[in-house]
């Protein structure tokens, strides 16, 4: 199923659900990548509270996901990984490695929030 | 004996299918949520390595019963090309190593038994299971 | 058709109850003991005048126990008493039967199996050993007074025998302390590991003891949940108490901070002994983009620096020089 995208000011908040086959990794993919050039986004939050498992195939896109979206210019932080799946993820050897990541939807936005607090504190001098 | 459940595995869209079925058999059974993770994770991983390098095989699905203890046991075969090097496949460093990248050393630590049976030309039959704790 | 099999190593490994013995191992005992054929002849051949000296023997063998507190308190009760002395005319004249195989072995193995469970001290059960052969000595010597040799030979056959059921014996006491150790180890290890959180978005993780691959996952389940319930952004992992580790320890350590880094929790760890590093190093293990300090204190004030603390003292010491 298609993952809702939500418009968040300068954010995109994708809010994955629980099951995903590869086309709609796919999906999202070209919908986040298309999303971020149109309403020129500066953060994308990927939420994947609902995810039930986290296997080879997702957690290369994720990691594709963030890298093209850095190459956009903006930035992606991945949220909401289950401690089981982080488990199973470690257990696999799917690390993630070079995207970020936070506890959940509340860190990600305090995380663009502080973002964008230094940045205007920066922009002030 | 139980009855098995066959899942024919011919695209990724049956991968999703595979675990899902899973899942629902378990669910009588005294698994975790955590266990129910590692079990649809394993699934998925031996089912996309049917998807990827052989393109078409079967999983199937059925519960255990040994020593008053409950559990489920998962067979993923194809006739694929099969593995020429299983030694290798299974070689289980650290997490950031994956042998062939087959997932097989890691979904192995995610189950409780695993066994490979493969030759080149022939295919390779995966038979994994994890009892109730 | 080439095919493997691999099966936890930890999955509930079995401990059996008595101890066991191969045929193999049977066979290198009795050669290393020069137990041989002829010796099953010689033993045999004494078999009707151990039948002769039995109930005396084992009466005298009584009445040696009977004299000391220590082991009178194990024959207290008359028909337990008697039981055991059936029993130990049954062993007696089993050592002139013949047929030492794998059967005997495992009636002794059972037998040095109930002394123990009934607490018998291992030098008690020597000073039997010793009392019955001197008992024996002296009968054969009687026995055969007009071929000493003949005597001889029976009492050298009998004590190889009886020194092959004397190290069986003591192997089931070792076999029994050391299943007490396996349990006493394994029930330290049900011994959950607490988590403990310190300040808004700081969660401690003691490690003690020994780290098994079984416990090592409940700790990582353990801590994920906590990270989850905490909100925690930091930990600080201490393994002050941790002996040594092993390619596999820190293969799980190094799971248990990328598995925190996935939910978005930066790992610290505190408490790294020289030892230890020196064994990092020597592993190869790449510690790169984990950070280790060496004792807990640091630890939690790096955690603390990390989640922007500062912590100040409010007032001078009791006690500190003038240079507060």
């Amino acid at each position: 199923m298609r993952t809702p995208i939500l418009k968040q000011g300068k954010l995109l908040i994708a809010s994955v659900q629980d099951s995903m086959t590869d086309a709609d990794l796919i999906q999202l993919r070209d919908d986040l990548v298309s999303g971020v050039r149109r309403h020129r986004s500066v953060g994308v939050i990927v939420d994947v509270t609902l995810l039930d498992v986290m296997d080879s195939f997702a957690a290369r896109m994720l990691r594709s996901i963030a890298q093209m979206i850095k190459l956009l210019g903006a930035e992606a932080i991945l949220v909401g990984i289950q401690p089981e799946v982080a488990f199973s993820m470690v257990q696999l050897g799917l690390t993630l490695e070079g995207t970020m990541t936070a506890l959940d939807l509340e860190e990600g936005l305090a995380f663009f929030a502080a973002k964008e607090a230094a940045e205007a504190a920066g922009d002030d001098r | 004996m139980t009855a098995e459940i066959v899942v024919p595995i011919r695209s990724d869209a049956d991968i999703l299918l595979a675990r899902q079925r899973a899942r629902a058999l378990a669910q009588p059974l005294k698994f975790s949520t955590s266990e129910l993770t590692l079990i649809a994770t394993a699934i998925s991983e031996m089912a996309r390595n049917i998807v990827t390098y052989a393109g078409k095989g079967e999983v199937l699905l059925r519960l255990e019963r040994r020593a008053a203890r409950s559990g489920i046991t998962i067979v993923a075969r194809d006739s694929g090309p099969g593995i020429a090097d299983i030694a290798r496949a299974m070689e289980d460093g650290f997490s950031t190593s994956r042998g062939l990248g087959l997932g097989l050393p890691g979904s192995k630590r995610l189950m409780d038994e695993f066994d490979i049976v493969s030759a080149v030309g022939r295919g390779t039959t995966i038979t994994m299971t994890k009892w109730e704790r | 058709m080439t095919g493997q099999t691999h099966s936890n190593p930890d999955a509930a490994p079995a401990f059996s109850e008595t101890m066991e013995i191969t045929e193999q191992e049977l066979a290198k005992r009795k050669e290393f003991l020069e137990f041989r054929d002829e010796d099953v002849k010689v033993l045999t051949g004494v078999n009707d005048i151990a039948r002769r000296y039995a109930d005396e023997v084992i009466a005298e063998f009584y009445q040696h126990l009977l004299t000391f507190d220590e082991t009178r308190a194990f024959f207290s009760d008359e028909t337990l008493l008697r039981r055991v002395q059936n029993m130990q005319k049954e062993y007696f004249l089993r050592l002139t039967q013949g047929s030492y195989d794998l059967a005997y072995t495992q009636n002794r193995l059972k037998i040095g199996a109930i002394h123990e469970r009934i607490g018998l001290p291992v030098k008690s059960y020597l000073g039997m050993y010793n009392f019955y052969l001197r008992a024996v000595a002296s009968r054969l010597i009687k026995a055969f007074a007009k071929e000493p040799e003949r005597a001889w030979s029976v009492f050298q056959s009998l004590m190889k025998l009886t020194f092959l059921d004397i190290g069986l014996a003591i192997d089931t006491y070792i076999h029994s302390r050391e299943r007490t150790i396996r349990e006493q180890q394994e029930a330290i290890q049900e011994l959950p590991t607490p988590v403990l959180p310190f300040r808004e978005g700081m969660l401690i993780l003691p490690i003690i003891g020994l780290i098994d691959t079984k416990r090592a996952r409940q700790l990582t389940e353990q801590l994920l949940g906590s990270i989850r319930a905490n909100r925690a952004k930091v930990v600080v992992m201490d393994i002050t108490g941790v002996q040594s580790v092993d390619s596999r320890v820190a293969n799980h350590v190094v799971q248990t901070v990328e598995a925190a880094r996935l939910m978005g929790a930066s790992v610290i760890i505190a408490g790294v002994s020289p030892e230890i590093a020196q064994t990092m190093v020597t592993l190869g293990i790449d510690l790169g983009r984990i950070t280790t300090v060496g004792d807990l204190q640091s630890g939690i004030e790096r955690a603390e620096r990390m989640l922007g603390y500062t912590v100040t003292r409010s007032a001078p010491r009791h006690g500190a020089g003038a240079a507060e």
